[in-house]
């Protein structure tokens, strides 16, 4: 660094970090223990009965218990759920990033008729949002038969424009000369485009499947929509539900809430690496 | 590139077309039969008193976006500043972010609990009167608002942080050498090189604030359509009234603000040479 920077300067910063630290940090605490919390206690309060007691001294604290974790996974059957959620997930992010690659390819490096008005019209597509015409699209989906099914909730949102413009931005930074060396070499399109473009474009399609995990493990209204019977409910989807059904006793929802947050925590810090903010400035240009 | 032109094809530019269609008929679910009538669920929409305060709300909702970006903006400031822990600190901030909506609603319920929830203990601490930040009008408004902000400032915190690598940091040496404190490098340098983001930020966070469902339809859950926005209205519209007609047109009112919003975004995308077409 080239200014010195006085010490009240860093316990400032320190300061102020630290409140925002448990500002997004501090909820999510909340939940864990309100989850942990038998019933009895005040359901907003799980830290004065778990950790300090009525008094504030500890004395009469109570114990933390595992009931409302075996209610939700036993009462409330989150295996299904839980599974479905993956399934989704994982469906619509493979998809999500191949799809998107194989659209962004031609329009990124071949010339044809009629390309830059298919730019024009997916370009279009990111206008339009979701919530907007989740109505007809509810019908488009129910009149193709994915009513009710998991397919209905992952082919509607299987491609993003946001994904293909991602993928087209990095392949245009693939230098012409080595797609031309494949070519001499004999290699087809389509082999140039899994054997040159997407390993050097893996820093983009890691972030698009990054951000297309997250957002489909937390997707609410779509699912909400195309869902009917409980065998087929997302984890957003069953716990909305548990919300209602167990609105005496909502550690049971706060346990099952718990259950949906622990693998993306745990997905997100093994693929923390990806997380660059130079991936972000794209993200709001598209 | 078949497969994802047919999939934008049919689901978005297909409903986007029938959006339009059934916004102007009355349609029956049951029977599936659309009678066309014009304009009549628009004239309906603006007599409709609960449609008029779901836009109201919706346009009080935007408050969310100054703080968004102030809070955000802090945050970048605190993790470019690379105290030590700073990398440790942009994790921390971005967990929100990954946090599945409904998981941050249900959590935020704790806290906002109106019995024994930690923000009315607080202010009860501090002498002043709770509120029923769950059941009440306005005060749900500003409890849904409280999860948005939540699980939107890290995402923003990294767009800022790709904004300050772009800071030239001979600019900065310079202020410093002519003796320009450290507010008067931030004010000078710093803020007018993020201009074109923080205008960015704006409208993309308001566009998401315009479009707010899950905050509102978990966090005050069961609360009345008129206390909420545009698109719990649609929802209830259609698919617990039934009424996709009035649903579809209440849609696309909110769908030509958002189109304002996104045009403006686009063109000043352009103007500032970020990327071409």
């Amino acid at each position: 660094m080239l200014e010195r920077r006085p010490g009240w300067w860093i316990a400032a910063i320190y300061a102020t970090a630290l409140v925002v630290v448990a500002l997004a940090v501090g909820p999510a605490i909340w939940l864990v223990l309100g989850a942990f919390q038998p019933a009895g206690g005040d359901v907003g309060d799980p830290v004065s009965s778990l950790v300090l007691g009525v008094e504030g001294d500890g004395a009469d604290r109570q114990r933390a218990t595992l009931e409302n974790f075996g209610a939700a996974w036993g009462g409330g059957d989150l295996a299904r759920p839980l599974i479905n959620s993956v399934i989704v997930t994982a469906a619509r992010t493979t998809l999500g990033v191949l799809l998107a690659a194989l659209a962004a390819y031609p329009l990124a490096r071949m010339s044809f008729a009629g390309r830059r008005i298919l730019f024009l019209v997916i370009l279009a597509t990111t206008m339009i949002p979701e919530q907007v015409i989740v109505v007809p699209m509810f019908k488009i989906a129910s009149g193709l038969g994915l009513f009710d099914s998991l397919a209905g909730a992952v082919i509607p949102f299987a491609v993003s424009a946001f994904g293909v413009f991602l993928c087209m931005q990095a392949f245009e930074q693939v230098p012409h000369e080595l797609e031309e060396a494949a070519r001499m070499d004999g290699a087809s399109t389509l082999r140039i485009w899994w054997n040159v473009m997407l390993p050097l474009s893996a820093p983009t399609l890691a972030t698009l499947a990054l951000f297309s995990i997250i957002g489909a493990w937390s997707d609410l209204l779509w699912p909400l929509v195309i869902l009917q019977s409980e065998s087929n409910f997302t984890l957003p989807v069953k716990i909305n539900e548990m919300l209602g059904l167990f609105s005496t006793n909502p550690r049971v929802a706060y346990a099952a809430s718990v259950l949906a947050l622990l693998p993306i925590i745990a997905f997100f810090l093994i693929m923390q690496h990806w997380l660059r903010p130079s991936l972000f400035a794209g993200a709001v240009k598209g | 590139m078949l497969p994802a032109l047919a999939v934008l094809g049919v689901f978005l530019i297909g409903s986007a077309a029938q959006v339009v269609y059934y916004s102007l008929g009355s349609y029956n679910p049951f029977t599936d039969t659309y009678e066309f009538v014009g304009g009549a669920n628009y004239a309906r929409l603006m007599g409709d008193g609960v449609f008029w305060r779901a836009r109201a709300n919706a346009v009080l909702y935007l408050l969310v976006t100054p703080v968004l970006i102030v809070l955000s903006l802090v945050c970048a400031l605190i993790v470019d500043s690379r105290v030590k822990g700073s990398p440790l600190l942009r994790l921390l901030f971005f967990l929100p972010v990954v946090t599945p909506t409904i998981v941050a609603a249900v959590a935020w319920r704790l806290l906002l609990n109106e019995e024994s929830g930690l923000l009315n203990a607080g202010l009860s601490v501090l002498g002043l009167p709770g509120a029923n930040w769950l059941t009440t009008h306005p005060f749900t408004l500003i409890s849904a608002m409280l999860v948005t902000l939540w699980k939107g400032f890290g995402f923003y915190m990294m767009v800022f942080l790709a904004a300050l690598v772009a800071v030239p940091r001979e600019l900065k040496e310079a202020a410093a050498i002519d003796g320009a404190g450290r507010m008067g490098t931030f004010l000078n340098v710093t803020l007018p090189t993020l201009r074109p983001t923080i205008v960015l930020v704006s409208i993309i966070s308001s566009i998401s604030a315009l479009k707010v469902f899950d905050e509102l339809f978990v966090t005050v859950r069961g609360v009345p359509p008129e206390q909420q926005t545009v698109v719990p209205l649609v929802y209830s519209l259609a698919f617990e009234r039934n009424d996709f007609g009035l649903a579809c047109a209440a849609g696309l009112t909110l769908f030509v603000v958002i189109l304002a919003f996104s045009l403006l975004n686009l063109w000043i995308t352009r103007r500032a040479g970020g990327r071409d077409a």
